[in-house]
């Protein structure tokens, strides 16, 4: 009986946490970028100015994105990373190198960074 | 109470832990968070252990013997399902938490992803069907109605397909071919489980018998004889049988199977089955008519492991859970080596069914002594009673069969006496 309550106990656990998380991310502060912001277009020029670990930018699929606060954040060295600085990153995105593709939740915290859209020549 | 190795459990354990271990051998070279891993850990074990779960319901009979009989089979059942459960919730949420610091939002994505990422939601709908059985499971409701679980529960097959579906294309700590070596192999010994359970073996594994005798041995309790259509069943005294009743002159539990012990000795010509009323199919089957035809499927169950028979016994039994010892009290001769002494304990002597037959056959066995305890005069069974009528008991084996406070009496009162390696019981609670 006890195993039976507990089990109940960990289930409403489950349901409030969950419930909770999305209620706080439809609250929280939005990480949406603005119709400007969303709209602006960033040459590959303008993308290889931001080269450095301290102002560090990447397109992925299209999109750029200012990667410079998530490096601290990222599970591999940080190197992996910068040295994809300011340039087209899509395929070592996509395969890190080794040809393993980052996870969905990976994906998911990409729109934080979104800065524009990669101009088309 | 698992008081002895059993290799059954030992391999499950092994296949249990397999996909973590060959995870933390080939996955990913890089460090992955430490919820992140938590997250994916929890992930692989809960999905591993839903499959094995499954993979034990086969109850082909003979297999449950290497698992210490039926009913430590479906403990183990229980036990892998209810940490299947906790940990395929841990699972989601520590991934939502390993994005949280990059934001709520991120968080919030890894349990809601985009429709399209049709293999996440899979993982949901696994989850939506394991919840549907395992809330009565665990009596989130209350005390469900035994057949509406039973028929609820083949959701797990659902479940099992749903939960492949989810970690094949989205699991990462596999690396290479081995996670879809893994999930698909345990996947499909579990689908082919569940299809043999509930579509094979009741066409080939049960087989038909007639009731050519249903005696009234009190009120409220009925001993069936069944004659087989082909051959009698291979079993040992106190195994028991999965019986479904066809006579449609039933007004409950036609069709439905029930587990009971057999009452009979194997060297006689047909099945015994001695079935007390505690509920609809039980009640109907009290005034079931000789003719009609029913189906068996076993033996199950080791209540008497062969290799234990070599000291003195020492057999406890509460009401109906006498059945087991009538089995082996019926298949002594006078010319076997016996030494048992049986105390029967019932309420009061308009209980103390199949009295007189014991009596005869403690005339008839030198070496079959009997004891009757009655609640009403004794109290309940106490250490002291025990002492009283079998002083050696701390050097025999000791079994106990009868209802749970019966069981969890013996087993207090001999705690410090016996060693655990001698205590055998048997709880039949939700087979």
């Amino acid at each position: 009986m006890a195993v039976k309550r507990l089990i109940y106990s960990v289930f409403i656990a489950f349901v409030a946490s969950v419930a909770t998380i999305v209620i706080l991310a439809s609250l929280s502060p939005r990480t949406e970028k603005s119709a400007a912001e969303k709209e602006r277009l960033i040459s590959l020029d303008e993308l290889a100015r931001h080269s450095r670990v301290t102002d560090c930018w990447m397109a992925i699929a299209g999109n750029v994105y200012d990667f410079t606060n998530y490096i601290a954040l990222h599970p591999a060295a940080p190197a992996v990373l910068t040295k994809w600085c300011g340039q087209e990153a899509t395929e070592a995105f996509n395969t890190k190198g080794y040809g393993s593709p980052h996870s969905p939740a990976a994906r998911g915290m990409l729109p934080k960074y979104f800065v524009g859209k990669l101009r088309e020549k | 109470m698992i008081s002895s190795f059993k290799p059954g459990n030992l391999v499950l354990a092994l296949l249990g832990f397999l996909p973590l271990i060959v995870a933390l051998l080939v996955g990913p070279p890089q460090n992955t968070p430490t919820l992140a891993f938590l997250g994916r850990a929890a992930g692989i074990l809960g999905l591993c252990f839903l499959l094995l779960a499954g993979l034990i319901s086969l109850r082909i009979p003979g297999f449950d013997l290497w698992f210490g009989g039926l009913t430590q089979l479906w403990k183990v059942h229980h036990v892998l399902g209810a940490a299947a459960f906790v940990l395929v919730m841990a699972h989601p949420l520590l991934l939502a938490f390993a994005s949280a610091r990059v934001s709520i939002q991120a968080a919030a994505a890894v349990l809601f992803p985009h429709p399209a990422s049709w293999s996440a939601w899979a993982g949901w709908a696994a989850f939506a069907a394991m919840t549907i059985f395992l809330a009565p499971t665990f009596w989130f409701f209350g005390q469900p109605e035994y057949q509406r679980w039973k028929a609820l529960h083949a959701l797990s097959g659902v479940a099992i397909v749903l939960g492949v579906a989810h970690a094949v294309p989205l699991g990462r700590s596999l690396a290479g071919n081995w996670g879809k070596t893994i999930w698909l192999g345990y996947g499909a010994m579990a689908l082919a489980a569940f299809v043999y359970r509930k579509f094979v073996a009741p066409l080939t594994a049960r087989k038909t018998y007639t009731v050519v005798n249903a005696q009234t041995i009190a009120r409220g309790v009925v001993e069936l004889t069944l004659a087989p259509d082909e051959e009698l069943l291979n079993y040992r005294a106190g195994q028991f049988i999965y019986l479904t009743p066809l006579d449609p002159r039933l007004a409950f539990g036609r069709n439905e199977e029930h587990p009971y012990t057999v009452s009979s000795s194997p060297r006689e010509p047909a099945l015994r089955v001695a079935i007390k009323d505690v509920g609809d199919a039980t009640h109907a089957l009290q005034t079931v008519a000789a003719g009609g035809k029913a189906l068996v499927e076993g033996p199950y169950g080791d209540f008497f492991p062969v290799k234990k028979r070599t000291n003195g016994e020492l057999w406890i039994a509460g009401g109906i859970g006498l059945a087991p010892f009538l089995s082996r009290a019926r298949a002594l001769s006078p010319e076997d080596t016996v030494d048992v002494h049986l105390i029967y304990c019932v309420q009061d002597e308009t209980r103390a069914h199949f009295l007189s037959e014991l009596e005869a056959i403690a005339a008839k066995i030198p070496g079959f002594r009997l004891w009757k305890h009655f609640f009403y005069r004794e109290g309940p069974l106490s250490g002291a009673f025990m002492f009283a009528c079998c002083p050696d008991f701390p050097s025999r084996e000791i079994y106990v069969c009868g209802p749970p406070p019966l069981i969890t009496a013996a087993r207090r009162e001999l705690r410090h006496k016996v060693s655990g390696a001698r205590f055998h019981s048997e709880d039949f609670t939700w087979l």
